[in-house]
């Protein structure tokens, strides 16, 4: 710790003389985060000092440093806290806050959005941040077709187009939609980049460069002084394969009450540990200040922390990812073969009978130490908008999803009831033609996936149902979820606040509707009714009336089993007891997720 | 000499030819590719991920692709841009100091092992079936048969738990401590490199010493049954002599030829401990660039792993000959 001290030192020497001596007092549109004050979600957490260095552990190397350009969080963890957008979405309270931008408004008609820049705010070089910088980055760069981001997908409105952004003045910017679209102020979250800095690489600027400059600027071997940010940290020096030091930017306009500018910290380190076993070690030796625990290491971490001075968090909250597993309704459809197979998958009851086979329980015991929760909504459990709560953001009360608890009793009733009986006496169900009904499901190599698969093979076998498993490389799973030849698969996805990203997958011309993709061309009552759900649920600034439209779309889902969702892990994390304000540390917010806003607000207990 | 070594590397360029087309192949055969994943993601729609496999080249035919390669390396000796990192493959696979680290980190291992496993060969040889020899010979199969990377592992794990040296400020993994990298290389930098990298001779050294020990002494122990020691021995030259200036020097040549193999071995086959370790090599940008099936860093890895074989091979050659007056090069 001694020598981060001194590395951290000799950093923010370096970098004074890099950047800048920064803001000479506190910029009057300073963004200030409300770090105890009563009535806010911030109230609990304390007023840090600043100073000291943090380090945490990263599990891969960064792929570059041009955040329109990442495809990765690898690589987003870094470029997200030296860039930030106009808006943020706060991961402690879950809600869409001022961030570049101080204020927005919305036209009468929905239609436009105004934001209002903070005004004398600086790049980490020291130039203005200006409405020309968010109309470069927008225009530019987000829909220019030459750059290769991801992020245009994010902008696309339902009707194809994408929302147009203009300079009202130089702290003014407007976008204008044509149709009502609310989860485009969450895509308006996209990172501002300096267009001083970067103009120069685009080829519609700048014609002598070739088209595609752009993407190959800002690469892991670009000179580090020459990132310029508007976040909290810059990135000042790599090693590849070891290690990122990220120092404080002196121009960031967050602060506290008190008027400290943040980051608390001067110094971010984050050590590139490519193995979980080690970035353990790491942690236990002091040599990382807080790690996200697999539920494997509870055991070994919690009696050690009282003497090593380290606390374990451990929560019956849930992160945003999905687990599932999907009935192949398509099957054979594009050989034209298994047309029987395939009528027994599309019928519900035989997904309700596979369903109630779910030993959930036995699975959160067995594979996440107990430390997780069954999942039933397609929705994220953090969302504000899961069917979980009474009200848009309220507490979780109940579950308003169709539960279709263990019961192979029933299971076994659903089965016969539908014909799938053992016509031959061989032990297994058959098809209602008496052929054999042989099924195979799939999940790659990921010890908690396989586990998981075990137990539901298991159980399916216990009702007669003839299921193997097989574990195969990951990109032959995702060639069977895209194709028609896989029976059953074991997988999961991200997730997220807003149900309309995760349009891709339950819309029914998605390219992620796996499950059935005929359901494009032939979708039924509910593929049809989902579709209508989505648009409205996004297409409406009022959130209890898209709550309400949410709400109908989960119930709609967890019944029609498309995607069956099995367990999802509660969220652990562990802190050494000087970092302050770690406590607050969530599935949505850790001091080591990416979103950077905790990471802002923690600071060296010992500087006190 | 230098024009056998002049042939040698001409004779690498079909074979090279022949690697790069079996790899090629291979890398085609495999399942998904580089936009595999990108595919899974809810966000990224059939129109985007169209433009990328046109950007990358991913909808061209395996002829085509390959072609290409090959003409921009002929050509303009470009060896391509990694998908992943945008920089060219070179900087991809060697930036920061992994090359350097690379090449220090499997030389000094090789000698290491050598300097270790040819005197415990011949003792082990030399006190054939007395307790010693049963000690090192158990030893040697211990070594042979521990995976390196669990090895690496439990030797991390003894380091922080039994020993706790993190309570003694040091840390564990890496070639030296954080704030070390960048400084000009100052006694106590130098002390704390060493600190760093004993663990790595151990675990990669001992893998490697383990059957050089065996080989060692199987040879010595051939050697010595031969007619010329006995003769030796019967002109009344002391064992010390019989053994050293006439066995040992007709014992060692496998292990000479075989340094040939041993050397891209460490590189490649230290992968799965670099990553355990935390070393910043080339095999640990090339694993990655694997798991990510980022095609053109997986040629050009591959390309320098053979380049190794070929450094090797004329390396053992030199050896060889130096040791072995009877081989000439002409």
């Amino acid at each position: 710790m001694k020598n981060a001290l001194i590395l951290a030192g000799l950093l923010v020497i370096t970098s004074l003389a890099v950047f800048g001596q920064g803001y000479p007092t506190q910029p009057a549109d300073a963004l200030v985060f409300p770090v105890g004050v009563a009535g806010t979600v911030y109230e609990d957490m304390e007023l840090g000092v600043r100073g000291g260095t943090i380090t945490i552990a990263n599990i891969e190397d960064p792929k570059g440093w041009n955040d329109m350009t990442a495809h990765e969080t690898s690589t987003t963890y870094f470029t997200q806290r030296q860039h930030r957008g106009l808006v943020n979405l706060d991961h402690i309270s879950g809600a869409i806050v001022p961030d570049l931008a101080k204020s927005w408004e919305i036209s009468d008609d929905s239609l436009v959005i105004t934001f209002h820049l903070r005004e004398g705010l600086k790049w980490s070089d020291g130039e203005p941040i200006t409405a020309d910088d968010v109309v470069f980055t927008y225009n530019d760069l987000l829909l220019n077709l030459d750059v290769d981001t991801n992020g245009r997908d994010g902008q696309l409105l339902p009707d194809d187009t994408y929302p147009v952004c203009e300079k009202v003045d130089t702290y003014t910017v407007k976008f204008t939609m044509s149709v009502i679209f609310r989860p485009a102020l969450n895509s308006l979250s996209f990172s501002i980049l300096p267009k001083h800095k970067l103009a120069q690489y685009v080829h519609k600027l700048n014609p002598e460069v070739p088209v595609g400059t752009f993407n190959e600027a800002w690469t892991l071997d670009t000179p580090l002084t020459e990132l310029v940010g508007n976040g909290p940290y810059i990135v000042t020096d790599y090693q590849p394969n070891v290690s990122v030091t990220m120092t404080r930017n002196p121009y960031y306009y967050g602060y506290d009450p008190a008027g400290t500018q943040l980051p608390y910290y001067d110094t971010h380190i984050s050590a590139i540990v490519t193995n979980q076993d080690v970035s353990m070690l790491k942690f236990r030796n002091g040599e990382t200040d807080v790690y996200a625990l697999r539920p494997e290491d509870i055991a070994i971490l919690l009696p050690e922390g009282a003497s090593k001075g380290f606390h374990v968090l451990i929560t019956d909250q849930p992160g945003y990812g999905t687990t599932w597993f999907l009935i192949n309704q398509d099957v054979g459809l594009a050989e034209g073969v298994d047309n029987e197979k395939r009528e027994v998958y599309r019928n519900v009851k035989f997904r309700e009978a596979m369903a109630h086979c779910i030993d959930k329980e036995t699975m959160i015991q067995n594979v996440l130490n107990g430390l997780g929760g069954p999942q039933w909504s397609p929705v994220s459990v953090p969302s504000p908008f899961y069917a979980g709560r009474d009200y848009y953001g309220g507490p979780i009360t109940e579950n308003n999803a169709v539960i279709f608890e263990y019961d192979p009793a029933k299971a076994a009733g659903l089965l016969d009831e539908i014909g799938v009986i053992d016509a031959d006496g061989d032990g297994y169900r058959d098809l209602p033609s008496g052929a054999p009904l042989a099924m195979e499901i799939n999940t790659n190599d990921n010890t908690t996936r396989v586990a998981s698969c075990l137990i539901l093979v298991d159980d399916w076998q216990a009702v007669g149902l003839n299921v193997t498993f097989q574990v195969v490389d990951f990109n032959t799973l995702v060639d069977r979820l895209f194709g028609s030849s896989g029976d059953l698969i074991y997988l999961g996805l991200t997730g997220g606040d807003e149900p309309n990203s995760g349009a891709n997958v339950y819309n029914s011309c998605g390219s992620l509707h796996a499950y059935r993709y005929s359901a494009c061309d032939e979708p039924d009552e509910i593929d049809t009714r989902v579709d209508e759900l989505l648009g409205i649920g996004a297409n409406t600034f009022d959130l209890d009336e898209a709550f309400a439209a949410y709400v109908e779309y989960q119930q709609l889902l967890s019944a029609q089993l498309g995607y069956i969702y099995t367990v999802v892990q509660s969220f652990q994390y562990a802190y050494y007891d000087y970092v302050g304000n770690a406590f607050k540390a969530s599935p949505t917010s850790t001091p080591g997720g990416n979103n950077g806003l905790l990471m802002e607000l923690c600071f060296d207990k010992r500087l006190l | 000499m230098l024009t056998y070594i002049l042939r040698r590397t001409l004779y690498m360029l079909p074979l090279l030819l022949v690697v790069s087309l079996i790899s090629f192949t291979l890398i085609k055969i495999m399942p998904g590719d580089y936009l595999t994943s990108a595919r899974l993601n809810p966000q990224v729609t059939e129109e985007t991920l169209q433009a990328q496999i046109e950007r990358f080249g991913l909808d061209r035919s395996f002829i085509v692709q390959y072609g290409l390669w090959l003409k921009n390396i002929i050509r303009y000796g470009d060896f391509g841009t990694s998908f992943d990192t945008k920089m060219p493959v070179y900087r991809a696979l060697f930036l920061g100091n992994k090359l350097q680290w690379t090449v220090f980190i499997a030389f000094s291992t090789l000698v290491l092992s050598y300097l270790f496993a040819i005197p415990i060969g011949i003792y082990s040889a030399t006190h054939q079936y007395k307790p010693s020899d049963h000690i090192v010979t158990f030893l040697g199969f211990l070594g042979l048969s521990i995976p390196n990377f669990f090895f690496a592992l439990v030797l991390l794990w003894i380091l922080v738990v039994i020993f706790k040296v993190g309570d003694h400020g040091l840390t564990v993994g890496g070639v030296m401590d954080l704030h070390f990298y960048g400084e000009a290389m100052s006694w106590s930098k130098f002390t704390n490199i060493l600190w760093h990298l004993w663990p790595v001779w151990v675990v990669i050294g001992t893998s490697n010493m383990a059957g050089l020990i065996r080989l060692m002494r199987g040879n010595l122990l051939d050697t010595l049954s031969l007619p010329y020691v006995k003769t030796a021995r019967a002109k009344g030259l002391t064992e010390r002599v019989v053994i050293y200036k006439h066995a040992v020097r007709n014992a060692v040549n496998p292990l000479v030829t075989i340094l040939g193999l041993t050397l891209p071995g460490l590189v490649s086959g230290s992968v799965v401990v670099a990553i355990v370790l935390n070393l910043p090599t080339v095999g640990r940008s090339y694993f990655a660039a694997l798991q990510r099936q980022d095609e053109p860093v997986i040629m050009a890895g591959l390309l320098f792993f053979s380049l190794f074989l070929l450094i090797g091979n004329v390396l053992a050659d030199f050896l060889l000959a130096w040791v072995d007056p009877r081989i000439r090069y002409d």
